[in-house]
């Protein structure tokens, strides 16, 4: 009885207090103007790589809120983000601005101190102030998932990664790519062949095509074309896509893919900045490091498809001794894994020591989780990582 | 050690292709006197127009024809404006490349993220790809345009330096008012050349989008128009030797990947272009000096009774 | 005849001044026409697009402040390049000589042992010579080797571009930049001061009329100068005069490299304070400014008004893509045809045009 009636109570209160919210939602969405969010990008949002990932992000936030209003600009360079800014500020009225590139950085905060009404966020910095937040989403927790696949799938044990520019991000990715790796497969090895271009679809098709006549068999990549997928494919290799889904340019090639869904982050944004959470004061400590968890990353060959069925026998039958769960199949594991990294409390990391690089120098004691700080700044390589690492630490 | 070989150079020739298709037409641009610095421009109207064309209708084949118009019709532009209108040809090549990369931006988008079920696919050439190494190098997987890449080279090798129409159109390039008196008309030579030089850029931009790797990007020549600018006067205006710095470029451009494990990225990046630099310096302290001049009115608008 | 065009070409003894305006005016607005077609089938008003491309490059103090920083390296460039077409050398390597002017300065500002209040001067002095030494090598190698101008400069852009990548990815990488491909930022004696809350560093912009003015003395009323115009219009004709064509190539791509340089130190310097990916780091400017020069007229003064010319259409074709959402390419055919119609009307400049009549 005595329950009964405290579960009324619960469930009235509930009640009363979404109504409240709908009520009070509405009576501000009507009192107020739109909220205006301008978002600068640094390459062209048809690049169908990391400017069109976050077009998408934009796409959905303006869906799902109909009291957002958007714009963007493509295509901008360091030295034009201070004035794209005053465009926003002063000829559209923007009230939030987001800024995309690492090089955005020094230019948004300094226009951050000009305009301090205006809320800014930066994607991929560390600097941020009163009025200025940060966030970036995590795609190294799906590049290990589609390591341990890679390490099941190679029949050579010489797997390729075509990478973009060396920063952290990038080194991030190959590092947990090749613990995916390494954790299924102690006798593989990852070679790494770098572009020094974010977009260079004929690069990567030569450095695909060196790999492979080097014996390499599987590949993921940072490239913002779907050239190294193409590429493998055409030569019997399997491929993981990168940042957006990217199956139907390789329907055979492609076992799985990182994509990143930068609107679960612009949404929770967006959603606090109009109710005030957010104001222009109290950013100086907003940084958002979203995963897995969070959903800001996805493990998917496309929409609607985690694992490419072509490859799902292949996985299921390769079976991996593990520490903790003993004997499972590698398809369990990444299941498993998902599973763990997607919980509410994530109980599993790729970067866990004991990990040495390949200098021998010990990077993670037994046991140890790499902090936010170590992976924003990690510079090493993986053991098994070959082939030339850029800024590699010698200490 | 033969398979590397091998495959390095199996490579250089799907690489060299689109170079070397360029690098031909815009010898005939050159070699007629119209400098045309617009090949990028060219290239990439070419590209963006053959994906289209055979996204739309299914036909790489029409895909490569329509690159070759487009390419043909932006390169009467600059004719136009150089010819015709006697414009500086530096400049007016400068303009056409930025239009084009506009242009094929503006309409590539809608495109770009599409997969392209009609390509010009890899052939395998049976009883061919059995002798030993120039088979797996040539006839195995390769794409039927290198071959017509291949076989043009000495048919306007040919025509240039053993037919009337190879001397017609030197004597354009050499010394216009010469050639005028004798009867040929300027104009219409230089404009065939430039139109030459356009189609075959725009067919070798056409080859990037749907044989080389069936896709649209923004931007996707990637700076290749400039090399054939370079690769031309490397070529000294010959087909035949710009068949042989398309194969240097394409090897170092290959290699630049094949050597990582060894040199650092950034300095196999720079290796085809200071090995450029380096062969012409020996070239022009060998023996082949001579044959290193470039056509006397190259640049040169023509106007009839001036000069 | 077979000359069958409706009318003819005649040379005009002496084009006029107020004619070369006129005609360069007319011709914009031919551009402008076109570009509108290209707006509108953007689903932009052109008007608007004008509105916004004028009202962002001089709209406010503030906007003019924004042409005139992207008018700066231009100029410094484009005089220079004036000099190096004066004597027919083709110069398409700016782009690579502002890198190197670039690299000097960041290790100038970074690892040198100079004294700080010499920083500055040192900054620019080192990235002259460095890009004057990147332009000396295509010099030495034309006027001794006779190797092509045009592709040894273009090649060495693309050696300058990994040069700075390797740079910044490597022994320059910086501590502070959390493992990201830049040097770390310069000390503040080593940033070029800006006017008022502007981003023009006017040091670069003084250094840059100052040539302006230097390079057309040189050039109009010096030996060295004259011999620069006789070998440029003439080469036979000067080397009968006994003048040396290998010091005068090799003078004008000292200056003209040099030039280069010092806009490379500029944008380092006075914008970005760090050394940084290439792409990042030059709009292209080194390749503009072959516009910028040759529109001048080859005349280092009228550089001053080109520049600021296409200073404005970056800076107000930035604004048309923020007002207007138009996509990025816009600006590039836009300066694709400003620039066909502006060469387009040369001739009706130097040539005038005559009807034939029916005969």
């Amino acid at each position: 009885m005595l329950k009964n009636k405290c579960y009324m109570t619960v469930s009235l209160l509930v009640i009363a207090s979404f109504l409240l919210i709908v009520f009070s939602g509405a009576v501000v969405a009507q009192e107020r103007e739109k909220l205006k969010a301008g978002f600068i990008y640094v390459g062209p949002v048809e690049d169908y790589g990391y400017s069109k990932a976050h077009d998408v992000g934009r796409e959905h936030v303006e869906e799902v809120f109909p009291w957002l209003e958007t714009f963007y600009v493509e295509n901008v360079a360091p030295s034009d983000v201070e004035s794209t800014i005053d465009q926003f500020v002063n000829n559209r009225d923007a009230d939030v601005i987001f800024t995309t590139s690492y090089g955005h950085m020094d230019p948004t905060i300094s226009a951050a101190e000009k305009y301090s009404d205006t809320i800014f966020f930066h994607c991929s910095g560390y600097k941020r102030a009163d009025n200025v937040g940060t966030y970036f989403s995590g795609l190294y927790q799906t590049y290990y998932l589609s390591g341990l696949m890679a390490g099941a799938l190679t029949e050579t044990d010489k797997l390729g990664y075509i990478a973009a520019f060396p920063t952290p991000e990038v080194k991030r990715h190959i590092n947990a790519f090749a613990i995916g790796i390494h954790e299924v497969n102690p006798d593989a090895t990852l070679n790494v062949r770098w572009l020094n271009a974010w977009v260079d679809p004929s690069g990567a098709k030569e450095a695909t095509q060196a790999l492979i006549e080097a014996g390499a068999d599987g590949f993921a990549y940072t490239e913002d074309s779907p050239a190294v997928l193409q590429t493998a494919e055409e030569n019997g290799a399997f491929s993981f896509a990168h940042y957006n889904p990217m199956y139907r340019f390789a329907e055979e090639g492609t076992v799985s893919g990182q994509v990143s869904k930068w609107g679960a982050i612009y949404q929770d944004i967006l959603y606090k900045v109009y109710y005030g959470i957010y104001t222009n004061e109290n950013l100086k400590n907003v940084d958002y490091w979203w995963l897995l968890k969070e959903g800001a990353a996805v493990l998917q060959a496309k929409p609607g498809m985690k694992i490419n069925p072509e490859y799902e026998d292949e996985l299921k039958s390769a079976t991996v001794e593990t520490d903790y769960f003993g004997e499972m199949s590698v398809y369990d594991l990444v299941m498993k894994r998902l599973e763990q990294m997607k919980a509410d409390r994530v109980t599993f990391d790729p970067y866990i020591g004991p990990m040495d690089d390949r200098q021998g120098i010990q990077r993670l004691k037994q046991g140890e989780w790499a902090t936010h700080d170590e992976l924003w700044q990690i510079q090493w390589a993986h053991p098994i990582v070959k082939g030339p690492w850029p800024g590699e630490p010698k200490e | 050690m033969e398979d590397w070989i091998v495959g390095t150079l199996s490579r250089t020739l799907a690489y060299s292709a689109p170079l070397l298709l360029a690098t031909l037409g815009e010898i005939y641009s050159e070699r007629s006197g119209v400098l045309n610095l617009g090949v990028e421009g060219m290239m990439i109207l070419g590209a963006v127009s053959a994906f289209a064309t055979a996204f739309i209708t299914g036909n790489p084949w029409l895909g490569m024809l329509i690159a070759g118009i487009a390419g043909g019709v932006a390169s009467l532009l600059h004719g136009f404006v150089s010819i015709t209108l006697r414009a500086n040809q530096v400049v007016s090549g400068l303009a056409l490349t930025m239009l084009g990369l506009g242009l094929s931006g503006l309409f590539g988008r809608g495109f770009e993220g599409k997969p392209l079920e009609a390509t010009i696919s890899n052939v395998t050439v049976p009883l061919l790809k059995d002798i030993p190494y120039l088979g797996e190098i040539l006839f195995v997987s390769q794409s039927p345009i290198v071959y017509i890449a291949l076989a043009l080279t000495p048919v306007m090798s040919f025509i240039l330096f053993h037919t009337s129409v190879g001397i017609t159109i030197r004597s354009v390039g050499e010394n216009p008012s010469a050639a005028d008196s004798a009867g040929i008309n300027v104009w219409r030579v230089r404009y065939l050349c430039v139109l030459v030089g356009g189609v075959l850029a725009g067919v070798a931009g056409g080859y990037l989008s749907i044989a080389y790797r069936p896709a649209w990007t923004t931007g996707m020549t990637n700076g290749m128009g400039w090399l054939v600018i370079a690769l031309t006067i490397f070529a000294s205006w010959n087909p035949s030797r710009g068949l042989l710095g398309a194969l240097l470029f394409g090897a170092l451009m290959h290699l630049s990947f094949r050597l990582q494990p060894w040199v650092a990225p950034e300095l196999l990046k720079m290796m085809p272009y200071g090995s450029a630099i380096l062969a012409l310096v020996i070239l022009s302290i060998g023996t082949l000096k001579r044959s290193m001049g470039a056509p006397d009115a190259l640049q040169q608008p023509y106007v009839r009774g001036e000069k | 005849m077979r000359d069958k065009l409706p009318f003819e070409i005649k040379k005009r003894q002496n084009p006029s001044g107020l004619g070369v305006i006129t005609v360069s005016f007319l011709a914009l607005l031919g551009a402008f026409i076109v570009a509108s077609i290209v707006f509108w089938a953007y689903g932009a008003n052109p008007v608007n697009a004008y509105r916004a491309l004028f009202s962002g490059a001089f709209g406010g103090l503030y906007e003019i402040s924004e042409t005139v920083r992207r008018a700066t390296p231009l100029l410094l460039i484009g005089v220079g390049l004036v000099i190096a077409f004066k004597a027919k050398f083709w110069n398409i390597g700016a782009e690579g000589q502002l890198f190197l002017g670039a690299i000097a300065a960041s290790w100038v500002a970074l690892f040198s042992p100079i004294p700080d209040p010499l920083l500055i001067p040192a900054m620019f002095f080192f990235g002259f010579l460095a890009g004057a030494a990147w332009g000396l090598i295509p010099a030495f190698l034309k006027s001794k080797l006779g190797i092509n101008d045009v592709i040894t400069t273009l090649m060495l852009n693309y050696v300058a571009i990994n040069l700075v990548l390797y740079l910044v990815q490597g022994p320059w990488k910086g501590e502070t930049q959390w493992g990201f491909p830049y040097t770390d930022k310069f000390p503040s004696v080593a940033r070029l001061p800006t006017l008022g809350n502007t981003n023009v560093h006017w040091i670069t912009l003084v250094i840059g009329v100052l040539a302006a003015v230097l390079i057309y003395f040189l050039i109009n009323r010096t030996t060295p100068g004259f011999e620069i115009r006789v070998l440029g219009s003439s080469p036979p004709a000067g080397r009968f005069a006994g003048m040396s064509y290998v010091k005068t190539t090799l003078l004008v791509m000292f200056i003209s490299g040099g030039m280069a340089g010092m806009a490379g130190v500029g944008e380092v310097a006075g914008i970005h304070h760090m050394l940084m990916n290439p792409a990042e780091l030059s709009l292209g400017y080194g390749y503009t400014a072959i516009i910028v020069a040759w529109l001048a007229r080859k005349n280092p003064l009228s550089v001053i008004v080109t520049s600021l010319f296409f200073g404005a259409i970056f800076a107000g074709g930035n604004a048309i893509k923020v007002s207007l959402g138009l996509p990025f390419q816009i600006t590039d055919v836009f300066n694709g045809l400003i620039l066909f119609f502006l060469i387009g009307s040369e001739l009706l400049m130097s040539y005038k045009i005559e009807w034939r009549r029916k005969e």
